[in-house]
């Protein structure tokens, strides 16, 4: 065989993260002999979790990050602590140009941040699909949410979302397994806000956590030490599932330390014929060539690829005629979050830590009823309540009496955080540093985002709605933190190559495929043309394998 | 009379506020990392008097000295490892003075009164005492005593003796009625 036909796929796809390892699933077991690309390291299931076992005395300064981590992950460092470091990147090695704050975390490893992932999993509903053309921000979704929803039952049957159904047509019912149960404060909230409120609920938290076995994966063992890894498999990440099933099928190549350089555009045919990467290590490029080409590097990286694939027919990076590559990058608006103390259900306590929450879904200008006069579109609360322990306790003195103080179950404490929708904006953006590059030699990446005045006002709105529920419930100490975190902390960056169905406005089709090249196929963060306030990747990995079956569909009957 | 005491003395006979920055600036030099190796013992019996052995053991049987240690020399804010390496040169002047001995050698009452004294001037709540930590970094005491706590509620015997400690809990029951003697979770 020639080094060519080594260097020949059915099918390439561009990181191992939760949409990359969607993709290398359905392509792999749709018959597409493919190569994935990850420019990270190898993180093998289970072996490769080195912390997951440690105890907390087995690390040597806690959970604290030392002086020589914040100098390397100045960034990171707000995301990570000792035990989970290891799967953020860098920043040291992996520099960016933020031209106004905005926090990119990273983890460049095989399974992506998919090992690290919040794991809440919402569906977006027919109001998020149409939300963009009934109030005229950003272009119009090309999809509705029937065009989804079967999607949507396949993904969560194989994830396994825990969960309740509700009969919300904001936040459509999936197929959960059990909820993750909620403790006795978690209830008492629940009961309180039903009460005192017509327009919001409580719900358990539909998290990507099995509370019943799958085969090969779980369930939960509720040690609550998810971002290290999870040795039992407990919940979603593409290390211990998709990635699995792929090397299964036999159809997997895995290139770890494959940095994608450009995407190799030919202007006779016009379609993609392949990546050309940079080996991390070795710094040597080499070439890979595919009938098909996901992408799935993450929102930013994914445009940064495209823009960096100049070829005589598209001198704006690929596919970018319509030159909003890069353009209307969205995150979720967060505030830092509402905490209170309740003074009763003393008697009451819990065994074992949930990896669960509670979440008051959208509860406002979903009808003329729920109108805000200050925003529009609308946020989700998550929370939490646990009895305090020495970690938040407020103590006093020393001695036998401090003893006491600490091994006793403290006072119940809620914390609750608002993820909102933030509105496509042409002016939020990432572009490339020409002068400044990497040490492979590609442009740097510079990001420029601001939260606009819809943004603010709903970021306003969700730290007084959280406080004035706690103080309905009777809670103590209420308060806020008041400073917001920069944008990029919810790290759900989205809509850098969105879809849309006018190719002069859009980047990608209705199935996740470049309007201008039609072997590309995107279907990371990047394709989002709202963001919605739901936690996108269950919707990533709907619109991944929904794009997948297309793409197999064509390749099939050779229409690519 | 010790270094703190005797600058405070100077800043009131000068009418500069004790707490000015540039002034603590001006009197404290930033202390070079690699000395607390040195306070060891002392460390050992100040994290005794703070959380003291009982029917569960005290934080020097835990190592928590070492774990202090270990935290203000690799992680620690330069200006709070300053104000720690000072606390520890002051408490040992303070000893001196008042009860003419070394701390180690101090009666359990001694030892108490001389922290409780540091304690009672830690005000680490306050609006002021906020702005001041963000300033200045927390107090000697401040550091001292959550460190302690925290070094011993994740040390081995602190977790699985004071604290009740799980390490694969399996399953979660979310609803439980508290048993008498019932022992906070050591994790969350």
């Amino acid at each position: 065989m020639n080094k060519t036909a080594i260097h020949t796929f059915d099918a390439i796809v561009v990181g191992s993260g939760i949409s990359g390892g969607w993709a290398a699933k359905e392509l792999t077991e749709g018959g597409l002999k493919t190569l994935v690309l990850e420019r990270g390291r190898a993180v093998e299931h289970i072996k490769d979790y080195s912390t997951a076992f440690k105890n907390p005395w087995d690390f040597e300064f806690g959970s604290h990050l030392t002086r020589k981590d914040l100098a390397e992950r100045p960034i990171q460092s707000s995301h990570c602590d000792a035990t989970d470091k290891h799967f953020y990147v860098k920043d040291s090695e992996h520099p960016y140009v933020q031209e106004k704050p905005f926090k990119w975390i990273r983890g460049y490893q095989v399974g992506g941040r998919s090992l690290t992932w919040g794991r809440q999993s919402y569906r977006f509903s027919e109001m998020d699909f149409e939300a963009n053309k009934a109030d005229g921000h950003g272009v119009d979704w090309p999809i509705r949410y029937t065009d989804v929803k079967d999607w949507y039952d396949y993904v969560e049957e194989y994830v396994g979302i825990s969960g309740t159904t509700e009969a919300l047509p904001h936040l459509p019912d999936g197929k959960f397994l059990p909820a993750i149960p909620m403790n006795a404060i978690e209830k008492y909230l629940k009961e309180s806000v039903s009460k005192h409120y017509q327009d919001r609920i409580i719900i358990n938290g539909r998290v990507a956590n099995l509370t019943e076995k799958k085969e090969g994966r779980g369930p939960c063992m509720y040690r609550n030490l998810c971002s290290r890894g999870c040795p039992f498999g407990g919940y979603f990440s593409s290390n211990s599932s998709t990635l699995l099933d792929a090397h299964n099928s036999g159809n997997l190549t895995l290139r770890e330390n494959s940095v994608v350089k450009e995407v190799i555009y030919d202007d006779e045919t016009k379609k993609a014929i392949g990546v050309k990467i940079i080996d991390a290590i070795t710094k040597i490029e080499i070439t890979y060539y595919a009938k098909i080409i996901f992408l799935n590097a993450s929102a930013i990286a994914t445009a940064s690829i495209l823009l960096n694939s100049v070829s005589t027919s598209f001198p704006n990076g690929l596919g970018n005629s319509s030159l909003q590559v890069g353009h209307n990058l969205m995150d979720h608006v967060v505030n830092e979050g509402t905490y209170g103390t309740f003074n009763g259900l003393l008697d009451k306590y819990y065994e074992g830590r949930s990896p669960g929450t509670i979440y008051i879904p959208r509860f406002q200008n979903l009808d003329g009823k729920t109108k805000n006069l200050d925003f529009i579109r609308g946020y989700g609360i998550q929370g939490k309540g646990k009895r305090e322990n020495w970690e938040s306790k407020m103590t006093s003195g020393m001695g036998a009496d401090l003893k006491a103080q600490l091994e006793t179950p403290g006072k119940w404490k809620v914390s609750l955080g608002g993820r909102g929708e933030v509105l496509p904006n042409y002016d939020n953006k990432i572009s490339l540093d020409l002068q400044n590059r990497d040490q492979w030699g590609l442009p740097l990446v510079k990001i420029r985002f601001e939260y606009g005045a819809n943004d603010l006002a709903m970021m306003e709105h969700m730290t007084k709605a959280s406080e004035e529920i706690l103080l309905k419930a009777g809670f103590e100490n209420v308060g806020s933190y008041r400073n917001s975190p920069p944008p990029g902390s919810a790290v759900h960056e989205m809509g850098t190559a969105r879809m849309g169905n006018d190719p002069k406005t859009s980047v990608l089709n209705k199935f996740n495929q470049m309007h201008e090249v039609k072997n590309v196929f995107i279907t990371d963060g990047s394709c989002m043309t709202s963001s919605g306030c739901q936690n996108p990747s269950l919707t990533y990995m709907a619109l991944t394998a929904r794009a997948c079956e297309y793409a197999i569909r064509l390749f099939k009957s050779d229409d690519l | 009379m010790n270094r703190r005491k005797a600058i405070g003395g100077i800043f009131a006979l000068t009418g500069i506020g004790f707490t000015s920055f540039t002034g603590f600036k001006l009197f404290f030099e930033k202390a070079s990392r690699g000395q607390l190796q040195n306070y060891e013992n002392l460390l050992a019996e100040l994290v005794d008097v703070i959380i003291p052995p009982t029917d569960t053991p005290g934080a020097k049987e835990a190592n928590v000295h070492a774990y202090i240690i270990r935290f203000m020399e690799s992680c620690s804010l330069n200006k709070e490892y300053t104000n720690f390496y000072n606390g520890l040169n002051d408490l040992q002047e303070t000893s001196l003075s008042d009860y003419d001995t070394h701390f180690a050698d101090c009666t359990v009452q001694q030892k108490i009164a001389l922290l409780e004294n540091l304690d009672g001037n830690a005000d680490a709540n306050s609006l002021l005492g906020k702005i001041e930590n963000k300033l200045r970094g927390r107090s000697f005491f401040t550091i001292l005593k959550s460190l302690t706590v925290e070094g011993y509620c994740t040390s081995q015997l602190g977790a699985t003796q004071l604290l009740a400690y799980q390490q694969i809990p399996a399953r979660y029951n979310p609803i439980t009625t508290i048993k008498p003697n019932q022992k906070a979770w050591a994790t969350s």
